[in-house]
């Protein structure tokens, strides 16, 4: 996909007749900085998912009930306070403590080079940093709902 | 598969209940969701459904948070469905009721699930019913769908629900004489919210001047003023819910009418189901849209003769 073509009004994917993505954008923990997710709320609505933003301090159990209770197919987890190998561990642990392997979590936020990998291992991916360009959050996304999406209909 | 889903739902299984409602909403007229619902049925038909309709903004959302942490102390299991709009250039959705209600619904342990209409107007979504009904056979005492930000057409959650709430405030000003000639001939009940707020009360009487004025039938409809900050107004607002269960549960018409408008729904599907294909191979076909242009056939006539051939 080009650059920028996911974005492009009207012409998106994932119109009335799909399936769009559903994705739940949250900031677990001790962190007000929500500008930058909710831009990335915006260019998700954008590129025709359905967004559900947790809101300002959410809990990881909060966060995980409501990925459960919302049936999304990504959790989309953004700190900018350095508390992200906690606390998106957390939410990686409870996911899976509640058996939920049909839900991708991504990460993104201020998370130093030599975090992502053990971020990865917890199956925890993307982890952008400012500057990223939204389309390749947006084409990651895509890819881990695809991902999702195979075991979901496996499962039915 | 179906089972486990089936025996989940029963079970109260959060997952297993959102599951379905996932499948209702993505497989609308898949055999699936078809044979979902015939399973679940016998289970449904003891929850309350209570519809909150109204304007953007007006407080719907919190009001929904303080009603299920009350109900939820009474004992009583609630459930919520929230909608929102799907953007119709490119049907991405900002689904943001969840938010104002989130700290009830952790405390309690409320299901909630928000839906967007994914381009249906009137208010809600295609997928409610079943929705609806999953939840019900989930063993819900009260299930609460908050409709998109209404305004004066989107009236179809009188068609859904047993009680329809409909939420308006001070400040409307002339948007409630914009808006009363369609939503106020579907509220069971009327709530002026922001009661603290200035001209709450001239707004409250602007709306029982209006119920006056309009034709009404056994069931008068109150109007009763919240204010969401403190919680003031809510037992009443209870109260009055219970009451109007009580009164349509005593009045088989009013379920009457339901069932017909989702039955008359279902026929449409069915009817468009059957003949779909042949249709759409008939608008496909150029030489027959050629000839109809060619031969200058006004499109009734052409259609009328189409659904002849095909029926």
């Amino acid at each position: 996909m080009s650059e920028g073509k996911s974005l492009e009004p009207g012409k998106n994917q994932s119109l009335f007749n799909e399936r769009p993505i559903k994705i739940l954008l949250a900031k677990p923990g001790i962190d007000g900085h929500d500008r930058g997710i909710l831009v990335l709320a915006k260019a998700f609505r954008d590129a025709g998912m359905e967004v559900i933003y947790a809101g300002l301090l959410p809990t990881p159990e909060q966060v995980v009930d409501t990925a459960i209770n919302e049936d999304v197919d990504v959790v989309a987890l953004s700190l900018l306070n350095g508390a992200h190998m906690t606390v998106f561990k957390k939410v990686a642990d409870l996911m899976k403590e509640k058996g939920v392997k049909d839900i991708a979590i991504v990460g993104g936020g201020t998370i130093p080079d030599a975090d992502k990998p053990k971020l990865e291992r917890m199956g925890i991916s993307g982890n952008y940093g400012p500057g990223t360009q939204i389309s390749v959050i947006i084409d990651h996304i895509r890819k881990r709902a695809e991902e999702v999406r195979k075991l979901k209909s496996a499962g039915q | 598969m179906l089972d486990s889903l089936v025996s989940g739902i029963f079970n109260g299984n959060a997952r297993s209940i959102s599951r379905a409602i996932t499948i209702v909403e993505n497989d609308g007229d898949s055999d699936t969701v078809r044979n979902l619902i015939r399973e679940i049925f016998p289970r449904t038909g003891n929850a309350h459904i209570v519809g909150i309709t109204g304007p953007p903004g007006i407080g719907k959302s919190t009001m929904i948070g303080r009603i299920c942490s009350l109900l939820s102390e009474q004992g009583k299991k609630v459930s919520v469905v929230a909608i929102d709009a799907s953007s119709p250039f490119t049907g991405g959705s900002l689904l943001g009721n969840r938010i104002r209600m989130q700290e009830s619904l952790t405390k309690h342990g409320v299901f909630m699930r928000s839906l967007a209409n994914r381009g249906l107007t009137g208010g809600l979504s295609r997928s409610i019913w079943d929705t609806v009904k999953i939840l019900d056979a989930a063993g819900s005492d009260y299930i609460i769908v908050e409709t998109v930000g209404a305004g004066q057409a989107d009236l179809d959650i009188s068609n859904l629900a047993d009680t329809v709430v409909v939420v308006l405030g001070p400040g409307l000003g002339d948007e409630i004489q914009a808006i009363k000639a369609g939503i106020m001939e579907i509220g069971n009940i009327f709530v002026i919210n922001k009661m603290d707020r200035q001209g709450a009360y001239i707004a409250m009487k602007d709306i029982e001047e209006t119920l006056a004025m309009m034709p009404r039938g056994e069931w008068k409809p109150p109007v009763v003023g919240l204010n969401s900050m403190n919680g003031e107004g809510y037992d009443k607002l209870l109260d009055l819910i219970d009451r109007h269960r009580t009164f349509s549960l005593n009045h088989p018409e009013v379920r009457m009418r339901k069932f017909r408008t989702e039955l008359q729904m279902h026929i449409d599907e069915e009817l468009r189901r059957k003949f779909r294909k042949d249709i759409s191979g008939i608008l496909q076909d150029d030489s027959r849209i050629r000839r109809y242009l060619e031969d200058h056939v006004d499109p009734y006539s052409a259609a009328e003769g189409i659904v002849e051939e095909i029926a």
